[in-house]
Parts: C-alpha cells; structure tokens; sequence
C-alpha cells in the first residue's frame, strides 16, 4: 500500500469517526431535551423484562423443574440474553428498520450519500439510550450471583466475548432479514417469525423444542449460541443431542463472526440488486 | 326510527373501519403466522413443565393448554385499540374539527375499534385451525358455559375498550402516551390471566388479581370457559364485571369531560 493511500484511510477512518461522534452527541442532546420522556422510556424497559421475569418467576414457583433448569438458573438465562440483546440494540437497533425504510421508500436517500450503507443505517438518529444495558448489567450481577454461578478468570474472559458474540448473532439476523427484503419488499411475516424466536424462544432452555426448532435455534438462526449454550456451560448443565463438547458455549464469538461475515457478504450482493420500490 | 337514524353514522364508521383493516392482508397473514408460533411455544412449554413437576389440582395439562391457546385466540381481538387514533388527533390537534362534527367521538372510536375488531375476529377461525394442528383444544365445559364465557367475553371488551381509552384520554394532559400505554399493556398482560392463569401467583396477591379490573379482562371469560367458573360463581363474576364496566365507563366520561374542556382553552 503506498504512502498516500495509507493517509487515505487514516483521513476516512477519522471522517467516521467523526461522524460516530456527532451521531453519539446528537442522541445524548436529544435525551437531555427530552427528559421526561427518556424516564418514560426507562419505566417501559423496567416493566417490558420485569413482566418477562415475573412470568417466569411465577410459572417456576409453581412448577420447579423446567427441563431440568430451576429458576436461578432461567434468571441466569435470561440476564445472558438480556446482555448481548441490550448492547446490539444500542448500537444496532436501525438495522431492524430496514425494511421499513424500503416499504416506504426512504432508503434510496442512503445510497446517493458518499459513506457506507450499513454505517449510515447505523448511525441514524434514534432514541436508543443506554438504560436498557446498564438494566441488564445489573441484572447480570445479580444473577450470576443468584444462580451460584462461579466467577473465576475464565468466566471474566469469556463474557465480553459471549456478549459480542451475541450482538453479532442478533446484528446478523437482523442483517439478513434487512437484506431479503431487498428482493421481496414485504417481509414482515418473517420479521415476526424472527423476533418471536428471538425474544420468547431464547428465554427457555432449548432443549424443550422438537428436534426440528433445537437445530433452527443452534444452526441456522444461532441464538442458542446467545444464551443457552454458553448457559450450559457456566452452570454445568446437561444437554442430550445439541450439545457437542461442554464448552460449546465459548464458540459464541466464533459463531458471531462466521454469521455476520456470511449476512454481510448477502447484504452486499442485496444492495446490488437493489431497485426501490419505484414510491 | 330516530334510534336507527342516530345509529345509522356509527353502523357506517364500523364499516369503514372493517374495509380498511381488510387492506393489510400482509399484515393479517403475519399475525396468523406468529400466532402459530405462539402455539408452539405453549405446547412445548406447559409439555416440559408438567413432564417433571406435579400437576397443579383442576388443571391437567389438557386444560392449561387450552386456557393459554384460548387466551392467545382472545388477544387477537384484545389488543386491537380503536381508540389509539384519540391519541394521535390531541397530538396533532385534529381532534377540534371532530369536535365540531355532529357525531360522538368516543361513540366513532367505539364502533371503529368494532369494525377492526369484527376483522381480526374474522383471523381467529383460520388461527384456531392453525392451532388446532399443533395442539388439543377442549370446547366449553357445558354448553351453558359457552353461553356464559360469550357473556363474560363482551363485557371484557367492554372494560377492554374503557381502559384503553382512558389510557388515550392522558394524551390531553401530557401529549405523548405511547410508552405509558405500553407499560400498562405489559402490566395488564401478566395481571390479567392472559399470560399465566392468576391461579399461579401465591396467596394473597392471587386474591387481590382476581378482583382487579384486569381479571375482568381475560381470566374471568376464560375461568368460565374451562369450567373452573360454575355455578352460582357465574352470576357473580359476570356482576363483577359489569360493576368494573361501569366504574371505567365513569371514570372515562370523567376524563373526556375534562379533557375536552382543556383542548376548547388551549384554543385547539
């Protein structure tokens, strides 16, 4: 690489930076003009997951065994989960709008502007704020605590990981469905499908479904690599069929790669294919 | 005569609504789609959960897949809010050129909300044959029990729609209401049975869900239906509702009285 086209990329790098940066401004000055409504927002994350927890809690207090898992060990479950959900939501969130965008017609305005596609989805002015992860990192704490889960050096070095292997399932899937309605322009019914899978599928042990979803869950759409394998593994759990090695769990981050790599290579060839709807 | 001509707008608003409800297809076979899911999962779930622990007394499996199935069949007309458009005309302002129409509001908002609810009715056959591949529903106890549960069902959609349009009546004071309307949609959810039978919680709180204003909502039609509800217990429930219908209907033309008046100072 020549000199000039190394300044190239340290002068892009820093443009998105920038951009980063201002985007980022924009959304904190946003949530201190609009406070009472950032506080009505916070109420709403607190009840949305406190209800999730509380049916839980109240299904397990009548029914102690849930294939095997106790209560401790669903709050762990759903903490994992929570975790890498949250943090893909801040940063992420628009990815999921995508579709929307090219029902209505709005995203042609991100194609005739100089930057990348994906990073300008990305950066988007939206109202996500941190509240719904700092909610999940205190429920973390609490449950890995509740759930005798033991915290040594492995656990410390893996959860970052685990966390951003999350974030990079839910980044591809979103990705995925993001691209496809590139080519059918309605997509909700599978956006339903995918959100249901993710957001009440994820918040039981797989080993519950039937054959057919356990391998959807692990292989194809891998949010069993979100939360329950890496469960399996913290809390020494068992589980016949899916589970190849114990420590299956720690692949989450591997996983994450291999699948954002796969959705972003299908993203790129849907934006090529792209036309608008023409609206 | 004069009853029918005074009628006759609101019959028309209904059907409006229905027609364009209707439009969405999309939309109807998505919600179809993740209802079978739902099904799904409750199969799955209450399978796992009764495989290992006891079965909970009155409620085999059998009966708590139904209860949920049926419940799942009930949100669809539930969560169908015609009143959500009240919100939007304080928003924007709008709602001074209906108040000026000569019909009711709250009396459009009603029959709108009936045509899009007679629509998404029209989703729960083809849902419940959908549902019916992938779980066992039991029909209704007795067949006095359906017509009770058909009873109890219609004043739930009564307090149903009075909630939710006192909920949209809070727009007049703060404007924006979508969140705090989701918060009690997520309260109401739990609370009302139509997550869990309020059978599950403990003690005490059990006692007091069961005569909250949710309770009237899902658990009370849905009691009936399983036969859990009989006797002389459902002259009393269906009672209980009503007075519920009845207070909310108060405190609702208490908030629209009021609300109105601050729109007419604001000046529109």
């Amino acid at each position: 690489m020549g000199a000039a086209a190394w300044c190239c990329k340290v002068v892009s790098a820093r443009g998105w930076l920038n951009v980063t940066a201002q985007a980022w401004r924009i959304r904190v000055l946003t949530m201190l003009e609009y406070k009472a409504n950032f506080f009505m927002w916070f109420a709403f994350t607190i009840a949305y997951h406190g209800v999730a927890i509380a049916a839980l809690g109240v299904t397990l207090y009548n029914f102690p065994s849930l294939a095997g898992w106790n209560f401790r060990e669903i709050a762990f479950l759903y903490a994992l989960w929570m975790l890498g959900h949250s943090t893909h939501n801040l940063f992420f969130f628009s990815v999921g709008d995508v579709p929307t965008y090219v029902q209505e017609g709005t995203f042609d305005r991100f194609l005739v502007r100089p930057r990348d596609v994906l990073f300008q989805v990305v950066t988007v002015p939206n109202q996500q704020w941190p509240d719904e992860l700092a909610l999940a990192a205190v429920w973390f704490i609490f449950a890995t605590w509740y759930a005798h889960v033991a915290v040594d050096w492995i656990f410390l070095a893996a959860v970052p990981l685990i966390v951003l292997g999350g974030v990079l399932i839910d980044l591809s899937i979103s990705l995925l469905v993001a691209a496809v309605s590139f080519w059918f322009v309605r997509v909700d019914t599978l956006r339903w499908v995918v959100m249901s899978l993710e957001q009440e599928f994820t918040r039981y042990p797989v080993s519950i479904y039937t054959r057919g979803v356990r391998i959807l869950m692990a292989y194809v759409l891998p949010y069993a690599f979100m939360n329950y394998f890496p469960a399996v593994y913290f809390l020494h759990k068992s589980d016949h069929g899916l589970t190849i090695v114990p420590w299956l769990g720690l692949l989450a981050p591997v996983v994450g790669a291999l699948w954002f790599t796969a959705a972003y290579a299908f993203w790129r060839a849907g934006l090529n294919r792209y036309q608008g709807t023409g609206s | 005569m004069i009853f029918a001509r005074v009628l006759a707008p609101y019959a028309q608003f209904a059907s409006k609504a229905f027609q364009r409800e209707a439009t969405y297809r999309v939309e109807v076979f998505s919600e179809i789609g993740s209802l079978v899911l739902r099904v799904y999962l409750i199969r799955a779930l209450w399978t796992a959960l009764y495989a290992h622990n006891p079965a909970p007394p009155n409620l085999p499996l059998h009966a708590i897949i139904t209860y949920s199935t049926v419940a799942l069949l009930l949100s669809l007309i539930f969560e169908v809010d015609g009143t959500r458009q009240l919100r939007e005309k304080i928003r924007l302002g709008t709602i001074a050129t209906d108040l000026l129409k000569p019909v009711s509001l709250p009396g459009s908002l009603f029959s709108d909300g009936v045509g899009m609810t007679l629509l998404h009715a029209l989703t729960v056959i083809p849902s419940l044959l959908f549902a019916l591949l992938l779980v066992h529903v039991d029909h209704p106890a007795t067949a006095a029990a359906g017509v009770a549960f058909l009873a109890a069902f219609a004043l739930g959609y009564g307090v149903n729609f009075l909630l939710n349009f006192c909920m949209n009546c809070v727009a007049f004071w703060t404007l924006e209401t979508f969140a705090l309307q989701l918060v009690v949609r997520w309260l109401s959810d739990l609370l009302s049975g139509a997550v869990i039978p309020l059978s599950f919680f403990p003690g005490l709180f059990q006692s007091a869900l069961l005569h909250l204003p949710f309770a009237a909502v899902y658990s009370t039609p849905l009691l009936i239906y399983l036969g859990i509800l009989r006797g002389d217990r459902i002259p009393q429930a269906l009672l209980e509702q009503a007075a519920w219908l009845l207070v909310f209907a108060a405190i609702a033309a208490l908030a629209w009285s009021r609300g109105r008046r601050r729109v007419v100072l604001q000046g529109g």
